[in-house]
């Protein structure tokens, strides 16, 4: 025998040790399908009797609870057409109903007959009549569908059992290669990892198999006791807590009513700025100075897209509405931007902080709108700086999220060599971070102008005017051309202000 | 003239306890490890003399960036002072610290540092531009240095666009333009490729001489230190093991390893060769 035939055989012994005490039960099996699926020659042959007949038992003794979980939902599909099938399939639900209908048909055939007595002639009397001959048949069609059903009751019965087999001839298949890989990230990780069997997984697999597959059995047959079959809610404990939120939110603003107040100012200042700007001066005015602006700021094609943008608002009778959309919403994401860019910056540094700042991004982005106008609502009332408001949550996260991105990623070493040469703090934060992050800035402030005039209909609904308007009531009324004129001229506005303002960018 | 007294710096959650124990000598590589500390500069001493270009040495990781970082405190040492002249830089306030480092230390990174989005012109004039000199007055010394690294004519081009040996140019005209007394390198030409960065060498060693700089220079490559150093210090878990004229080193290395490492300027070699990699 060779040196390297030595080895082999040594080492096949030391890993048929490993398999066995890898495996504990059956390991004279084990030990010759892995060495058969480790020589190429896997999953034919290599079919796994156990794991067949214990199903998802099997995969909770050996640990492998990925393969667990999508087994025992495929299982519960194949064991809940069973009990349909047992149960006389369709039949008893489209019994019941004709058991509904035939109860129907015989009050209203008692109603004809009395009217026939009273006025055989009259009109109710023909229609009663009418009524009662098509509930009759309609029953009589119950009945035969009925029928029907229950002899459909065995093929139920027959599909949900040979799915059964067949789910379980697969997992036979799959269930020694899974367990083989399983064994080879063990050997990895050494003797202490723990083994492929486990006596508490076999435990937890069959206590989760017999609570989950004979309640939804009985649920699907119709036989479940009421307790199991409608959840236990507490409306009492809903109505108790909402009350309470209702009364907490009624004292919270009561208690900050006057830094509401310099808010609610400050922002319609703010707006009342913007409003004269772009509704209050006259159309050409205005018209000219943003085409102009297209021009020098992003050059010929923005400009061209701008003129185009333009004629449709105005020629379309948009002009005055989209000028007071975009000074609300306008108003809004230049508070978004303007608070969000300093926040963005202090998270960038403080890397606590931007732990903290992070789970309430998340919170304003995955809260609906709807839910947040509620205490905007309590707080501010309804009117154009609630809108603002309610937008500016919504609007703020991506600013600050880039900018905070943009920030970290300014490469250590160039902020290092600034001040080894002597830069101060602001040196550092103007002449380097800033102006390295810039693009990721610039990315953020695009995407919160989007997600701002995103709100516009939102806004609108509590009181905002302009465009918002217009698709609410196209809503209201089902006037879809209306509703699309409007939607479009809602992004023809977004697409102009994002393109003037990434043309910055670019420059 | 920097001078270095009884250096220490540790990297550690608790670095005066690892400290105290590491001055009794009390602490093992296990234990180190156990706090999560490095010992970076353990118990240095060295001075510069004016006008010396002295080269620290090492192996990667024996602490030499970390050395020099603590001459113009950009880290700040765990015990021991640091001198530059007469005044102890522990001592100054944030201005005078940052004085120092725009008008008096000008330093060259490994990996340059230079600000992606500005020309190459206004990297060089970055110290002047820290130091609030007028517009002209620091484009006009700018392009000057410009055209004392070999760089005349190229002050419009964005820094990104030049090659490495380019960029580490400018990384050296902008260490000069405040015409600082001293200079730091940090392994300023370890990225290079072989042939630049023997020329590299060459050129700086003659610039550094004309100015009169006194200059910390830090490598891992023996050549480039024996090429161009007055005196050289070499390097060892954060000690200095030998210091001397390049000469002294062949002549009597203080140890092994300070053996293997002239090892190829010896004539009958005696040892391996030494694995620059630990
Ligand atoms: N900021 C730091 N925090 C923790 N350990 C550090 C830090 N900087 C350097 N070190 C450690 O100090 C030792 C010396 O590093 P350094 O001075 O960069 O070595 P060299 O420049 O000689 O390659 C290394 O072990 C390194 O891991
Ligand atoms: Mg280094």
């Amino acid at each position: 025998m060779t040196a390297v035939g030595m080895e082999t055989d040594v080492s096949t012994t030391e890993r048929s040790d490993a398999i066995r005490q890898f495996s504990g039960r059956g390991s004279q099996y084990y030990v010759q399908a892995f060495h058969r699926i480790g020589e190429g020659r896997g999953r034919i042959g290599s079919f796994n009797p156990a794991a067949a007949l214990l199903g998802p038992i099997w995969f909770g003794a050996r640990r492998l609870w990925a393969a667990f979980w999508p087994i025992l939902v495929i299982e519960l599909l194949a064991w809940i057409v069973i009990s349909v099938g047992l149960s006389g399939g369709a039949n008893r639900e489209s019994l019941q109903r004709a058991d509904r209908l035939a109860t129907l048909a015989e009050s209203r055939q008692a109603q004809a007959a009395a009217a026939t007595q009273r006025d055989p002639e009259s009109a109710m009397t023909q229609s009663l009549a009418e009524s009662a001959a098509a509930l009759t048949k309609e029953r009589d069609e119950a009945y035969a569908a009925a029928d029907r059903a229950s002899s459909s009751a065995w093929q139920i019965l027959l599909l949900g059992i040979g799915g059964l087999v067949i789910v379980r001839a697969g997992v036979g298949i799959v269930a020694t290669p899974l367990l083989e890989r399983r064994f080879r990230t063990w050997r990895l990780l050494g003797d202490s990892a723990p083994t492929g069997l486990s006596l508490r997984g076999a435990i937890a697999a069959t206590a989760l198999m017999a609570l989950v597959v004979p309640i939804s059995a009985l649920g699907f047959s119709g036989h479940l006791m009421p307790a199991l079959a409608s959840v236990p809610a507490n409306p009492d404990w809903h109505s108790m807590t909402a009350a309470f939120l209702d009364g907490a939110m009624k004292t919270f603003s009561e208690q900050v009513a006057p830094a509401a107040g310099v808010m609610t100012g400050t922002i319609n200042g703010a707006l009342w700025l913007m409003e004269t700007l772009l509704a209050a001066t006259p159309w050409p005015v205005v018209m000219t100075i943003i085409l102009a602006l297209a021009w020098q700021i992003a050059g010929f094609r923005v400009f061209l897209l701008t003129v185009v943008a333009l004629a449709y608002l105005a020629l379309l009778g948009f002009w005055d509405k989209s000028m007071q959309t975009v000074a609300l919403l306008g108003t809004a994401a230049l508070i978004s931007i303007g608070l969000g860019i300093p926040l963005g910056i202090a998270c960038g540094y403080h890397r606590r902080l931007a732990r903290l700042v992070r789970p309430a991004l998340d919170f304003m982005q995955t809260m609906p709108a709807f839910v947040y106008l509620i205490p905007v609502i309590a707080l501010f009332g309804i009117g154009k700086p609630s809108g603002i408001i309610a937008t500016v949550f919504f609007g703020i996260p991506p600013v600050v999220r880039l900018t905070a991105l943009g920030i970290s990623n300014v490469p250590e070493n160039v902020r290092e060599a600034a001040t080894a040469f002597g830069a101060t703090r602001a040196f550092l934060l103007f002449r380097v971070d800033l102006p390295i992050a810039m693009p990721s800035i610039m990315a953020g402030v695009s995407q919160t102008i989007l997600m701002c005039l995103s709100m516009v209909v939102i806004a609108s609904l509590i009181g905002a005017p302009g465009l918002g308007e217009d698709v609410l009531r196209a809503l209201q009324y089902a006037a879809q051309g209306q509703g699309l004129l409007a939607g479009l001229a809602i992004l023809v506005c977004a697409v102009v202000l994002d393109r003037i303002v990434q043309g910055k960018a670019a420059r | 003239m920097i001078t270095l007294k009884e250096v220490w710096k540790i990297f550690s959650p608790d670095p005066q306890a690892t400290l105290s124990a590491a001055r009794q000598d009390d602490i093992d590589g296990k234990t180190l490890k156990q706090q999560s500390a490095t010992i970076a500069v353990r118990n240095v001493d060295l001075a510069v003399t004016p006008g010396e270009l002295l080269c620290v040495m090492g192996l990667s990781g024996c602490g030499k960036s970390t050395l020099i970082r603590l001459v113009n405190r950009l880290l700040t040492p765990t015990s021991g002072q640091v001198l530059i002249g007469d005044s102890d830089i522990g001592r100054l306030n944030t201005a005078q610290l940052r004085r120092l480092r725009s008008q008096d230390i000008g330093m060259v990174f490994q990996s340059h540092g230079l600000i992606g989005h500005l020309s190459v012109r206004d990297n060089v004039a970055l110290p002047l531009e820290i130091q609030r000199i007028p517009r002209h007055q620091r484009e006009d010394r700018a392009d000057e240095l410009l055209q004392r690294t070999g760089l005349g004519g190229l002050g419009d081009r964005n820094v990104s666009s030049l090659s490495g040996g380019m960029q580490q140019r400018v990384g050296l005209a902008r260490a000069l333009a405040a015409d600082p007394g001293i200079l730091l390198m940090d392994e300023p030409f370890s990225a290079l490729d072989p042939l630049i960065r023997r020329e590299l060498q060459d050129e700086f060693g003659r610039l550094s001489r004309d100015l009169g700089k006194t200059t910390l220079f830090i490598t891992h490559d023996v050549e480039e230190a024996f090429r161009i150093a007055d005196r050289v210090a070499l390097m060892r878990a954060g000690r200095i093991v030998q210091l001397g004229k390049p000469q002294e080193l062949v002549d009597a290395p203080a140890d092994d390893y300070v053996a293997r490492f002239v090892e190829p300027y010896r004539t009958t070699p005696e040892q391996p060769p030494l694995r620059m990699v630990q």
